[in-house]
Formats: C-alpha cells, structure tokens, sequence
C-alpha cells in the first residue's frame, strides 16, 4: 500500500512530526514501509510511503485506514471527510443475488443525466502514483474511493445493460473480455456480475468491457460490494487475475466500510460529474454484522509486555484507535472500530495496546532466567547428531539432497516394503515422487562431482525416507553412505569396515549380514546384504550395479528410527577391569558356503558365554570345493590356562593334541 | 729371554698401539678380539704377569705398576669403544626399522554448512535449557495449518504455495510450526524446545528461493512467559552469534499462529542502517518471526489457556548458512555444486 504524506496530514491535521518519524513510527507498529521517496504533488514536496500491510489488516489497504494508525499513534483527532445526506430516487433498482452464499453486501444505485468527462489534473497526479492510468472522470473516482476507503467498487453504463443486474455462479459463459481488452477463459463455478444476456464482470476482480464506461455515458450503475474472500480468492488465483479489487477483497473485509465508503463515491460523483440519483439505494446485506464486545483486564497489556503500561495509557491508546471503550460494573468492554475484523480476542487487545506503547520500550537487554526443565531430546536426533560426526571422522562428506526424486527412480532403488507417494502438484514436473532412498541424492552427487573431476567421492546424508503401507504415509529418518573406490580394484571390505566401525562407534554389538532378500534393482544382487543388530534389521549394504558411468561404487542405509530402538535395549560395557592375562586359542572349522558364519559365531558366543569372552575373531578364511575354511581365534578371559583349554576343546568339538 | 718382556714393557707406547687397532676396529666383534689379545686369559697382560713371578721383589716394585696401570686405562678404552659401537649397531637397527611418510593427503569429511549454521545455534540454545525437537515433513493440514490457527481458506495460506501429497489433507509441511503444534499435543508443558528442520513451499527453485530450504523454530511453553522473556531469548542468540555490538529492534507483525506478534529486525551489517542494495534500503535485515503463542494453539492442543502461556519464533537458515559460507545461490546448499576440499576443514577455535 503506497500514501503520499499530505494525504495523511490532511486527515490527522494536528500531525507536526515529519514524515521520516511517521513512517519509522508505522514499521514499528506492524506496517513495515519498505520505499520511501521523495515526490512532487500537487507542486509540493511529497513522501510517498510503501507500506506492507499485515494480511490480517484490509481496513489499511486504505489511505483512511492508515491515517487512522496515525492518528492513534500520536493520540490525534482524525479528520473524515463528511458525506453530508443523500436524496434517494423513486425508481426501484432491481438487482438480483443469486449466490446467497458468497455475497456478503451489495450495495448499488442508479444515477442518470451525468456529465463524464476527463479527470482534473490532481486526480490523474494522485492515481499515477499508485501505477493506475487515468481513463475518464467517472472510473477515476471510484479507483480515488477505493485508495481512500480500501474498498472497491464498479460503474456500469446503465444504458449498456439488458435487463436486471444479478450476482450469480457462473454456468455457461465460456469467457469475459475484460475493461482493458484481454480475454479470459472461464471455469465455471466463477462468482459473476451480469445482465439477462452477458456476463459483466468477475465478482470482487474485474469489470467486463461490456458495461464499459465511456466519455458519453450519461446513465451509470455503481456498485460496491463485500464478498467471501474464499471465492474471490479461488477465482483469481484459478484465472490467474490479480488486480487493485482482488488484492483487497480476498482479504476479510468489513461489510460496515461500505456504509461510508458508498455514500463518499456517490457524494463525488454527484459534486465532480453533476447527475442525478435516479434509483433507491439498494443494499442487500442479509447477515449484518454486530459490533463486538469483548471483555478487556487494562492490566493484562502489563502482565503480557513484562513492563509496566499503566491502565489508564491502556485504555487510552484503545480509544486513540478508534475503539469504544465502556465500564459495565467493574469489568471493562471493548468494541472494535468498523473495518478491524482481526479484532476479536483479549489478545488481539493487548497486541493492540502493546504495540502503540511500543516493542521499543520493552527490554531485550537480558535473556529470561535459565528454568530447568526435563530434556525431550528425541533419541533420533541425538543419534543422528553422533552419526555425522563419526562419518565425518571416517573421511565422509555431509551433503543434503533433493527429497524428490525423477519418475522411475523409486523403483530402481527402493528395496522397503511400501508404495511410492507421489506429489499433486509440484511444480518441478521433473521430480514429481518424494524418495524412498537416500542413494537417489547421493547418486546424483556422484554424476556431478565425476563430471567436475573430484576425486575421493566418500559421501553420507541424514534425511527423510518416504512411502505408503497400508494406506498409510510412512516416513523414517534414514541415513544413506556412499563410496566411490578410489582405486582400479574393489573396496567392497574397506567400505564395510568402516560402515562397521560406524556402527560399533555408535554403540551397536552383535553385527551380522545376511544376504538381502529385498534387493533393489540398482544393487548388485551378488553384493547385496541385510545388515541386523542383534537379530533385528538395521539397514542395507550393497555394491552398485555397474553402468558405464560408475563401477565399484558402495551404499549403506540405515533407518535410525529402527536403530535408536535397538540402542535403548543395548547396555553395553567396554570398560572392564582386565586383572588376568587372555588365553588365546585358535580352531579351525569347516562350514558350507550357504552357512552363515555370523550365526556359528553367535552360537560359540552363546556356548562359552559373555562373561569368559574377551574377543571372537575370523583371522583367516579361505575357499575349499563346497565349503569354506575359518581360523577362528578367541581370547579368553577370567579364565586359567587350563581351564580356558578345556572350554575352547569343548565348544569347538576338539580333541587334545 | 722371557723376563725381558716385561722388564722392557713400555706403557705408553703399548697404549698407543691400543689406541690406534680401536679406532680401526666397527665391529662389536673384531673389538672383543682386540681386547682378547691384550686383555684375555691369553692375552699380553696375563703373559706378562706369568713372567713377572719370576722377578725379584725390587723389580717387581719397577715393572708391576706400569702394566697395572696400563690394564686399568686400556679396559676403558675398550668399555668406551664398545660403547660407542653398540650405538651405532642399534642406529642401523632403528634405521632398518624406520618408515618414510607420504606427500599424500588424507581424505577428512566435512559437515554441511546447514549442519553447522543448526549447531551453532542449538549450542546457544541447549546452554539455556532448550530440548531439540523435529517431526514428520510429510504432513496432514491438521498440524500444518489449522493447529497453528490457520483455518482452511485462511488468507495466511496465500502466502505459502504447498505442495500437496493428497489434497487437502497431506503435504509437505511449509513451516517448522507444525513440529511446535505437536509438541503442544504430544509433551506435558513446561517445556523449551528449538525445531531445526526442512519444510517446503511450492516454488521453482532460483538463485534466492527453493522449494526445499530450512527454518529453526523456537517453542517456550510455562505458566508465565512475557515479550521482556521472547525479546531476550533472541537478543541473546543474536548476540551469541553476531557479536554483543549487534544492534536489533522489534516491531509488530502479522502471523496466524501467534498474538501479539513479533518481526526481530537486525541492523544491516553492510551499511549501519544508512540503507543499501543488501537491506533493500530500508538499513535494517528481517531475521523471523515470533510472538506469544496465541491461545487458540494452547487450546487446541488440550491445554488449559488459562494456565499455560507460551512464546514461539522462526528463522530462516539458509541465509544465516550463506552468508557465513559466503555461498550466493541457495540451490548450492541442496544442489550438487556443494563440494568441499578433501584435505581442509574450517579452524575449530
């Protein structure tokens, strides 16, 4: 919203402070002025004043709006243009509505023997600096009224129109031409203004060039109305129309304006273009609005600020805004001026009152004392904190990616037991599904780092997985690790060694890989395995099927939601007291190449039991026919010489040599 | 004839001759030889003293202290060489054992610039009792918007383009407030928590917006909070970050979820607040937003109003990440132009 200065001086007339302090002053309290520029108007030195005006705010989208703000800021009288009494015609204005639902007030009448002509130099001044071109007398006045009193309004030539004026659904016209010439396709269902034959205008956004007005137009119909933003909101987003009218009546604007605002345009018209009211006013305002009450504690602005405004400077800076403020008994009411629907709470008062007595006088010197409250710290979040910095210390970069992927790539890679979810309406067409893998990212990293020739590709994201099981959305922190082998020959153990070293550094025991069952497409269906934590599913290691663009590549995944679960159970202990020395023995086994070896070191584990083991490790594994060979090495401890040799003949079935 | 020997026996010049077969002498070995010969059970020194016996008392007096004398500096100069060849021996051997290093550098791994931006100020905030918190990105409309008093159709959502999963019911969340309308729900008040997370808005991404980025939200629920306590809090962040010269102000602004509201403004680093291309002119840069929790959300949540109060902000962080990292396209922090060099990381003091 842009205001000259003078505009606002001519309505708060004991203004005296200068228009830089007004607009610092208007920042402060919830319009931010974003431009400033000195003007010149009317032959004078200007400010023209860009204001954002908070989207709960319409009644400013107005120059008396704003001035209104001002004048309550410096506690000053506002001074209104008076619109003195209207004489009524003796014609029936004969306006149907049609769509009860989405009009909330229409306000019309009907003026003839009217003298259009082009627009006084000030006026065409004034409405270039809001970026509007003047077009003639009559339309000008109504774009003035709407600057000054924020709400919009529309002129027909009267002599144009077919029949009755209604407010209606659109059902079948296909399109509207509109005041500037442009064509636009309708839907439907668009809330419409028209005649027994034509649609004249699109409700609350823009005229039709059928009831244009013109220089001759003798006869005019104006109205002004309040609708249900909704509508007007859908229609101009649907139709992609965004004009003066929309941008203010697709907020909630108050019905009550237009008692005002209408007689202020008719006033205008009838002193600039002479005319006649020919029609009854005609107002159709089925569900008027009642003033609120609302009870107001003149202590609370205090309690809430943590200073002290005093009540009585509470009270007045209510009545500084144009509120009604009355005593019933000892409670204090509160009714909102017309035009401030975003008032309807207590609270809404105390922003009132705390924001004029000024956000500059409350202290931020110091934070507020440090009150111990419990740590709700979710495990996930903790977990994946510690990840990323073991990651980091094993040479891994941290990246973060696109959480939606291209069509297809879901199904490359997705190796868990749900649906892909797929976006309505993002508008990056390319990457319409959201991932169900980190390796989607991390991929695409990789294809960008090779075509920029970075070397040492070692990558990890923490981030959300996504998807559908049993008609329900699904998601889990999910944390994917990525290597390029830097060398000729594969890194399949380096890369394992540290995804366990990973592991075991975040505290899991009892690692083991199987071969997955689940295996995506992308992976290698020889390299591919479930990784689980004491029996329980954790993740996925595989080698990365080859194309001409990467070979030797390696992924893990982990879901840390799953992790964090088996964490809470895990006690582990590393630090011991080590008063003995180990006794370490070797055995040689046997076992077939489908045998799981994590599962016979499980079972050792579990036969000699944790208290005697120190350590259980594979030192040497090699090929034979069908089977495969290990040297399985366990140092003992607790245990004497002797009797750790009796344990370790009993549990691997051995005979004393 | 055999007498004569050590009669004749000549102290210095016998030492001398010592002294140059050790300084020829490297081995431990060829030493010990050496040492035999003059020192040994068969050595000069016992082939003297069996002809010494022979001797009569008075020259036994002349001959026996010179030989004495010679045994005694001579087993020095053997002790001393020995010495010095065992050093060297164990020289070669620490030589033998010694490895060289590479030129090559290792690979180190970095954290993402977000990454660090959120620990900086979750630092601040866990010294000030805070818990961290997230939740779901895919999100029902439920937590996204009418928990956070943004009832369907609300003007509030004109400001935000969502990408739905199912509409109207499922989307991605726009704002890290749904993570403070189920912590509302979810945690037993009072309690602080700050909500780093992704959210998302239905944009083409540009070199100034993203349809992906990040907001850091910060939610104090107790019996009693003011704006004096929400004012504090985020002048102490920026503070703790930006220095304690950081000069900032508060003014009132608009947001559905919170009554009275807040924008915390920061003077603009590059021009003092005289205005400049950075701040768009106006001198000062708009760090959020915050507010006194409005009592709709406390109610919503199943909490009493009357009892329980609260305060909320929000950042945005992907600038904080950019211009600490000097990055000036925000599709490089979720892009594949992010790259880090393999060997160096930033100085963590």
């Amino acid at each position: 919203m842009k205001i000259l200065y003078s505009d606002i001086k001519k309505l708060v007339p004991g203004l005296k402070v200068s228009s830089s302090k007004v607009a610092q002053a208007l920042t402060l309290t919830g319009f931010m002025v974003d431009s400033f520029e000195k003007v010149r108007y009317q032959g004078k030195e200007d400010y023209l004043m860009g204001l954002e005006v908070r989207q709960n705010r319409p009644d400013c989208l107005s120059i008396a709006g704003v001035a209104r703000e001002v004048a309550g800021y410096y506690g000053l009288p506002l001074k209104m243009p008076s619109n003195g009494s209207l004489k009524e015609g003796k014609n029936k204005l004969s306006i149907e509505i049609e769509a009860k639902d989405f009009v909330k007030r229409v306000v019309a009448v009907k003026f003839n023997q009217v003298e259009n002509k082009e627009s006084p130099k000030w006026l065409k001044e004034f409405l270039s600096f809001y970026g509007i071109h003047s077009i003639n007398l009559l339309v000008d006045l109504s774009n003035y009224v709407m600057l000054f009193t924020g709400y919009p309004s529309h002129l027909f030539d009267g002599d144009k129109l077919k029949g009755n004026l209604s407010w209606s659904l659109n059902k079948n016209f296909k399109e509207i031409v509109t005041l500037d010439g442009s064509e636009i396709k309708l839907n439907k269902k668009e809330l419409v203004i028209k005649d027994d034959e034509s649609v004249l205008g699109l409700a609350g956004i823009v005229g039709g060039r059928l009831g244009k007005i013109e220089k001759e137009t003798k006869t005019v119909v104006m109205e002004m109305a309040v609708y249900d933003h909704v509508i007007v909101m859908r229609d101009s987003r649907n139709l992609n129309v965004i004009t003066e009218a929309s941008n203010r009546l697709t907020k909630n604007l108050d019905p009550r304006g237009i008692d005002f605002a209408s007689k202020y345009l008719i006033s205008l018209i009838l002193e600039n273009c002479k005319g006649k009211i020919d029609s009854n006013i005609f107002d159709y305002y089925p569900k008027k609005e009642t003033a609120k009450e609302i009870i107001f504690d003149p202590e609370s602005p205090s309690k809430f600020a943590g200073i002290d405004i005093p009540k009585d400077k509470a009270v007045k800076i209510l009545k500084d805004l144009s509120f009604d403020v009355k005593s019933k008994g000892k409670k204090t009411i509160v009714t909102p001026p017309v035009g401030r629907t975003d008032v309807s709470l207590k609270e809404d008062l105390i922003e009132e009152v705390v924001r004029i007595y000024g956000y500059d006088k409350i202290p931020s010197s110091s934070p507020p004392e440090v009150k111990v409250v419990e740590n709700i710290t979710p495990e996930n979040i903790i977990l994946s904190e510690k990840a990323r910095d073991v990651l980091c210390s094993l040479g891994f970069d941290e990246v973060l990616s696109w959480p939606v992927t291209k069509e297809g790539e879901n199904e490359f890679v997705n190796y868990l037991d749900w649906e892909k979810v797929v976006t309505e309406n993002s508008i990056n067409e390319d990457y319409p599904e959201l991932r169900q893998s980190t390796i989607t990212g991390l991929l695409s990293r990789f294809y960008e780092y090779s075509k920029k020739n970075i070397e040492y590709v070692k990558i990890f994201e923490t981030g959300k997985v996504f998807g559908k099981a049993k008609g329900e959305y699904k998601e889990h922190d999910a944390l994917g690790i990525f290597l390029k082998a830097s060398s000729q020959k594969g890194e399949m153990n380096s890369f394992k060694s540290s995804v366990e070293t990973f592991l075991r550094l975040i505290g899991l025991s009892d690692i083991s890989y199987k071969k997955s069952k689940n295996n995506p497409e992308i992976a290698n269906p020889f390299s591919c395995w479930s990784i689980e934590s004491k029996d329980k599913k954790i993740g996925i290691l595989y080698k990365l099927r080859p194309n001409k663009e990467i070979k030797d590549a390696y992924f893990a995944e982990f879901n840390i939601d799953e992790m964090v679960k088996i964490l809470k159970k895990t006690k582990n202990k590393p630090a011991i007291e080590l008063d003995q020395k180990l006794v370490v023995l070797d055995a040689n086994i046997e076992l077939k190449k489908e045998d799981i070896i994590y599962d016979f070191l499980k079972e050792i584990k579990d036969k000699i039991g944790t208290k005697y083991i120190w350590s259980i490790n594979i030192i040497d594994e090699f090929p034979v026919k069908e089977k495969i060979k290990y040297t399985i090495r366990v140092s003992y401890k607790n245990l004497s010489d002797k009797d750790a040799k009796e344990v370790h003949l009993k549990t691997f079935n051995l005979k004393e040599k | 004839m055999e007498s004569q020997k050590a009669k004749k026996f000549n102290k210095e010049k016998t030492l001398k001759e010592v002294k140059e077969k050790i300084s020829q002498v490297s081995s431990f070995k060829k030493l010990k030889e050496i040492e035999k010969e003059y020192l040994g059970k068969k050595g000069l020194i016992k082939d003297l003293f069996k002809e010494i016996k022979s001797l009569t008392e008075e020259e036994k007096r002349r001959v026996i202290p010179p030989i004495q004398s010679f045994q005694k500096e001579a087993s020095l100069l053997f002790e001393d060489k020995e010495k010095e060849i065992k050093k060297e021996e164990f020289n070669e051997e620490l030589l033998r054992q010694s490895e060289k290093i590479k030129a090559k550098k290792p690979k180190i791994g970095h954290l993402h610039p977000i990454t660090q931006t959120i620990r900086l100020l979750n630092k601040v905030f866990i010294e000030m009792g805070y818990s961290i918190m997230d939740g779901p990105e895919l999100e029902n409309d439920e937590y996204c918007f009418r928990r956070l008093n943004v009832p369907p159709n609300h003007p509030a959502r004109d400001m935000q383009d969502t990408i739905y999963v199912e509409s109207p019911k499922f989307l991605l969340r726009t704002q890290t407030s749904s993570i403070e309308a189920r912590a509302l729900e979810k945690y037993k008040p009072p309690f602080k928590i700050v909500c780093p997370g992704r959210v998302y808005r239905n944009e083409k991404p540009n070199k100034s917006n993203h349809f992906v980025f990040h907001h850091y939200q910060g939610v104090v629920v107790m019996k009693k909070v003011t704006l004096k306590d929400l004012f504090g809090t985020i002048e102490h962040l920026f503070k703790a970050i930006y220095g304690p010269q950081v000069e900032i102000r508060f003014r009132n602004k608009y947001y559905p979820e919170v009554e009275p509201g807040v924008g915390p403004d920061m003077i603009c680093f590059k021009c003092r607040g005289k205005g400049c291309v950075l701040c768009k002119k106006v001198g000062w840069i708009e760090m959020g937003g915050a507010g006194i929790i409005h009592p709709n959300l406390i109610e919503m949540a199943g909490l009493d109003k009357n009892k329980w109060m609260g305060f909320a902000f929000g950042l945005g962080l992907d600038r904080w990440a950019m211009a600490k990292y000097n990055i000036s396209d925000i599709r490089t922090l979720l892009g594949d132009d992010l790259a880090y060099k393999y060997y160096e990381n930033e100085n963590t003091l």
